[in-house]
This record gives C-alpha cells, sequence and structure tokens, in this order.
C-alpha cells in the first residue's frame, strides 16, 4: 500500500485497456446522452462525427474506470477528487476502439481542508486503438497520507 | 408551437445572447443508480458500498462526479430538444469541445434533488472548420438546501447562420 507520502512528482502510470462496443455505447446513451449520432448508427455516418461513437461524458466515465483500476493496482487508496481543472475532446470514441491512459503525477500538495489527505494532481491523456489523443485532462485525487507514528515504509 | 418556441426553433450562433440564464431541469439521485454508476465506471468504495462509504472524509455513499456530469447530460438534451431545430436528426448539434473549472463542491446523496442551470457568459471569436461558432456557459447544480454543489464552464460548438439565410432578428 502506497501512502500520498510514498508518491513522486513525475511518476507515470499506464492504465489497462478498454474496448467500448456498440451495445455499450447505446446503454449509456439511453440512460444519459440520447443524441442521434450516440443512438443510430445510420444517422450517426451523416453527423458531425462521421459514424457511430460514445458520449463525450462516457468516454470521461471509462476513463475515470480505467484511473481508479490503476490506482488499485498500485496499491494507492484513493478518496474522491475535487475536480477537473480542464478536459478537451479531440476525436470521437467509435464503437470497438480500444482505449487506454497515460497518466502523469504532476504535483503533490497537502489538502486545506482535509488534514490527513493529500492532493495528487495528474496529467490524464487517453488515446485509442491506433495512440491517437482521445481526451486529455489536469485533475487532482485525495489520497490518505501516512498516519502519524506509522512505522510503514 | 407558441411564437417563443419558435423563436428558440430557429436560432443560430449568431442569435444566442450572453447573459441568457436557463433553469432546466433538476434530478433526484437514488441509492441504487448511484451504486450502479459507481460500479461501473469508478468504483472507489464511497460510490459503491454503503458500509465502506462510512468513512471520516465521505460519511456516506456519494454519487461519482461523473455520474453528476451523466446527469447534466441528459437533462440538457432534454431541454435542447425543445429548442433546437435539426436535433433529431442530428443536423445542428455542435458537439462539446472541452470545459474547464470543473469543481464538485459537496457530496450528493441518495435522496438530494439537483437543480441545474447555465448562463452563457462568453462568444468566443473563433469560427471553426468555417460552420461552427463556440458558446461558452456556466453550468451549476444546487442541491435541495440551495447550495451549489457543482460547477463548470463548457465550450459547445454551434452552426453560424448560412450566408444563404437572412437575419431573422
Amino acid at each position: 500500500m502506497q501512502y500520498w507520502d510514498d508518491l513522486s512528482v513525475g511518476t507515470n502510470f499506464q492504465t489497462g485497456s478498454t474496448t467500448i462496443d456498440a451495445s455499450a455505447i447505446v446503454e449509456y446513451a439511453t440512460d444519459f446522452d440520447p443524441q442521434p449520432y450516440h443512438l443510430d448508427a445510420a444517422v450517426a455516418e451523416k453527423s458531425i462525427f462521421g459514424g457511430h461513437c460514445a458520449s463525450g461524458w462516457q468516454v470521461c466515465a471509462l476513463m475515470m474506470r480505467l484511473f481508479v483500476d490503476t490506482l488499485r493496482r498500485e496499491g494507492i487508496p484513493s478518496a474522491g477528487s475535487t475536480g477537473v481543472e480542464s478536459l478537451r475532446w479531440y476525436i470521437p470514441v467509435f464503437a470497438n476502439d480500444t482505449l487506454h491512459a497515460t497518466i502523469d503525477v504532476t504535483d503533490l500538495r497537502r489538502n486545506a481542508v482535509h488534514k490527513d489527505h493529500g492532493e495528487m494532481h495528474c496529467e490524464i491523456t487517453v488515446l485509442n486503438q491506433l495512440d491517437a489523443r482521445v481526451i486529455k485532462l489536469n485533475t487532482c485525487m485525495l489520497i490518505p497520507c501516512k498516519p502519524e507514528g506509522d512505522s510503514h515504509v | 408551437m407558441s411564437d417563443i418556441e419558435h423563436v428558440y426553433r430557429s436560432r443560430w450562433f449568431e442569435d444566442i445572447p450572453v447573459g441568457e440564464f436557463h433553469v432546466f431541469g433538476n434530478h433526484t439521485f437514488g441509492e441504487k443508480e448511484i451504486i450502479d454508476f459507481g460500479v461501473a465506471y469508478d468504483p472507489q468504495p464511497m460510490h459503491t458500498d454503503i458500509d465502506a462509504a462510512r468513512d471520516d472524509l465521505h460519511l456516506g455513499l456519494v454519487a461519482s462526479g461523473w455520474h453528476i456530469c451523466a446527469v447534466w447530460m441528459r437533462l440538457m438534451v432534454t431541454y435542447m430538444e425543445r429548442y433546437a431545430t435539426g436535433v433529431r436528426d442530428g443536423r445542428r448539434n455542435g458537439a462539446g469541445i472541452g470545459f474547464q473549472n470543473m469543481q464538485w463542491l459537496k457530496p450528493v446523496r441518495p435522496g438530494h434533488n439537483l437543480t441545474y442551470t447555465y448562463e452563457i457568459i462568453e462568444k468566443p471569436d473563433k469560427v471553426i472548420k468555417e460552420r461552427w461558432g463556440i458558446i461558452r456557459s456556466r453550468n451549476e447544480a444546487y442541491n435541495q438546501y440551495g447550495e451549489l454543489v457543482f460547477s463548470f464552464e463548457i465550450d459547445i460548438l454551434a452552426e453560424r447562420r448560412p450566408a444563404s439565410e437572412a437575419a431573422k432578428f
């Protein structure tokens, strides 16, 4: 297990990957983003995106899943996020695309409110199977600090 | 269709004024939907496990921030369908290109009801692919206690009026 104190600026994490199929795109879109280019492949061909693609918010959610699974793999217990400084959608995610992400730790700060947690600031880039950049964001996670008197090294 | 609906439905980028403010929807977050979303997309204990969520920081189950975003989108789509021409065929739908300053300020718990608002704050002087302009809006959500719980600014493309279309206003 790693506490906030064990983390280093400049560390890079590579996430696993996830493939999104047409039914997963339609399922999310039906619940949250029922626009034609997410629901109907034929209509989507003629849309601004040029094909059946996932909601941009589903891409964000998939990024979060890759991120959370990676923190778990690394033994870093996360306690949530306070927000996202900025996010950019570059290209659509089409049915059967495979996504992975690269995570850079850009800053580590104590949290003003939660004294027993620190902030891990990250720049995250999600890429598709062609290594084309899909989204990029800057976000911050709260990570527990080492308890006082803990001899764990 | 009323006159006012007709005006909204025929709007191009040029017709959308900075300062326009909308209260566009509200949603009550249920325990099951919070857990379902968390299990699928954000499996941290405070989103997926009622008992584990009772830690000193979270004090119980809270909705994923990306769930709060997803509901924002759902309410926005429903609202825009009433106002934008061509939504059903996707022709006039503008894509979001990015957002900034997203803040999850207060926990959203089972039973909480959020009211979502947006205000047009800027129309950056930029033309995308000779067809689209950028509408920047500040979006907020308030809980049933009137507390601001969520805010961000998003840039969305809006179709510019083609030269062939005369100004209506």
